[in-house]
């Protein structure tokens, strides 16, 4: 890389930092209006910075409302929702990629079948089931749809796929079980892409909105990406607790993404994760 | 008797490991599928029950329903904004950084980091900014457009937070393609006497096209399941003017109890992402092309 930048070289530089700081913005304005007094709500010209850094607007949104207990309730749906998910998955995956039976094609475009099938326009019919079920307000209601993800299972497929058959076939000269080759072998060698894909997956459920929203009459079980738009406080002016909550729900994420940046972007760049 | 139980055994274990999947395909995407498309075909009673097969009465009325009309329409508004814009603005990100010099990594976080941000918390955010009144939008731009009153306004701002959300992914496939453009073309164009504009045109943009494309195809799907921005921002007002297909079968179907409306959207936009997956598979094997 050369340390002299060129006059243009500046120039774009100078304007995508411009952008970029467009871009931000809104993350800005969450943080700092979390810090706003109900006056600087609707003082005129709007403020863009806080007066004080009172932690007043957070104090209230965690004692006032029930946002700890929706915290709570979508770390849980989110935790269990990941880790069934990548059993369901591995335990599929590792199947196509190492046992032989009969119709296995056909049973993995069975399953990687559903990815043509919107969850969205499926919430109508799942409703349905779920609450003949009698799932609605749980949590295993809320984590139900997100538990198979053919994405995944095919992509840890893909890096099943890389062990070495050799291993498979000692392992079995010396009496391993299939499951045992499974956990003892197959999954330390894939730590990596396990670990990606079950932090990708928490993420996934930690951020939808529409199903939870349906499947959750009780406040009580809501999860936060449907609570917090719900915290709706009387006075219309009131934001500061919302965005202290909005702020709360960023932080986290925020310090988790810049850490994860690079595995990100790689990721991406590889064609990795898409959907 | 003995060997052939464990023989069975062997041969059933397999599929062990491929029932939880297959359960779950069938419980939450085929059975919930097949069950639409009836549903849609049928008068349905208010507890999910189907009455009695209609045929495709379901769908004359709702594609006489001018409400039907409005989501329709609106949904195609909304990405006729909403892919334009977002390819544009990731382009131009991209073109300012893709090649490597300083800052550019700290743009390039700069960019993607509405990515960290999930979409209630970045609905909210864009609904206090573009508040007529008390938003900082209007003020910082010295206009006084009345964006959640005016029917004519009102799916710009679900425009402009659809794009903040996509333009993470979207701009980082683009820098990947950019930088995937062979240098050594790039530079005969440059050794040629190609300006910017041309070498952008004629070398850089016909390179990244395939990417251009399958961006294009994810995100025509996408906008066909725009609901929950919606819900969030505008609950499809003013008047209707940001009620899209997912959200108003989200109101037939729970609002108003209307099942078997509710599945003929359904299936409208069933068909719908499926003509538009298939064209996004059928980009996708030439979507990013690293070397």
């Amino acid at each position: 890389m050369n340390p002299f930048m060129k006059r243009s070289d500046i120039v774009k530089a100078t304007g995508a930092t411009m952008l970029g700081l467009v871009v931000v913005f809104p993350i800005y304005y969450a943080f700092s209006a979390s810090f706003f007094t109900i006056g600087e709500f609707s003082t005129y010209p709007p403020t863009l910075f806080p007066s004080t850094l009172s932690l007043v607007n957070y104090i209230r949104a965690l004692t006032e409302s029930m946002l700890a207990r929706f915290m709570v309730n979508s770390l849980v749906v989110s935790l269990v929702g990941s880790l069934l998910r990548m059993i369901v998955a591995i335990l599929a995956a590792f199947a196509v990629a190492f046992l032989k039976f009969k119709g296995k094609q056909l049973l993995f475009f069975l399953v990687l079948g559903t990815m043509m099938l919107p969850g969205d326009a499926l919430i109508i019919e799942n409703y349905l089931t779920i609450s003949r079920l009698g799932l609605v307000d749980s949590y295993l209601g809320i984590m139900s749809v997100y538990l198979l993800a053919p994405v995944q299972m095919f992509m840890l497929r893909q890096s099943f796929k890389t062990i070495p058959l050799t291993y498979r076939e000692s392992a079995a000269i010396d009496g391993c079980s299939d499951f045992k080759f499974l956990t003892s072998i197959v999954l330390p060698m894939s730590r990596p892409i396990v670990l990606t894909l079950s932090l990708h997956s928490f993420v996934t459920i930690w951020n939808t909105y529409l199903w939870p929203l349906l499947v959750t009459n009780n406040p009580e079980m809501r999860t936060v990406q449907v609570g917090i738009t719900m915290l709706g406080y009387a006075d219309s002016l009131d934001y500061g607790p919302i965005f202290a909550a909005i702020s709360l729900l960023l932080l986290p994420s925020i310090i988790i993404f810049l850490l994860m940046r690079k595995k990100i972007v790689e990721g991406i760049a590889s064609g990795a994760i898409v959907g | 008797m003995e060997k052939r139980s464990a023989r069975m055994k062997k041969t059933l274990s397999p599929y062990l490991y491929f029932v939880p999947a297959l359960v779950l395909a069938y419980l939450f995407s085929y059975h919930p599928f097949f069950k639409t498309i009836a549903n849609s075909l049928s008068l349905v009673n208010f507890s999910g029950k189907i009455i009695e097969f209609v045929g495709l009465e379901n769908f004359q009325s709702l594609f006489t329903d001018r409400n039907f009309q409005t989501s329709l329409v609106n949904t195609f508004r909304f990405a006729l904004f909403f892919i334009p814009i977002d390819l544009v603005f990731c382009l131009v990100c991209a073109l300012l950084v893709y090649r490597k010099r300083r800052f550019n990594a700290l743009n390039e976080t700069l960019f993607i980091m509405p990515m960290a941000v999930a979409m209630s918390s970045a609905a909210l955010v864009f609904k206090a900014i573009f508040n007529p009144t008390i938003g900082v939008v209007n003020h910082l731009f010295g206009i006084s457009i009345q964006w959640f009153n005016d029917p004519a306004w009102a799916m710009f701002t679900i425009v402009f937070l659809g794009v903040w959300m996509a333009m993470g992914l979207d701009f980082l496939l683009l820098v990947g393609a950019l930088r995937s453009v062979p240098k050594h073309i790039v530079e005969a164009a440059e050794i040629e006497g190609a300006g910017p504009v041309a070498k952008f045109f004629r070398i850089q943009l016909p390179l990244i096209s395939p990417t251009i494309l399958f961006i294009v195809s994810t995100r025509l799907r996408d906008s066909m399941l725009l609901s929950g921005p919606v819900m969030v921002m505008t609950s499809g007002g003013p008047y209707r003017s940001t009620q899209t297909l997912v959200y108003q079968m989200y109101i037939e179907g729970f609002t108003a109890g209307n099942y078997s409306k509710g599945s003929a959207i359904s299936v409208v936009v069933f068909v719908l992402t499926f003509l538009l997956i298939l064209l996004a598979f059928r980009f996708e094997r030439k979507g990013v092309f690293y070397q």
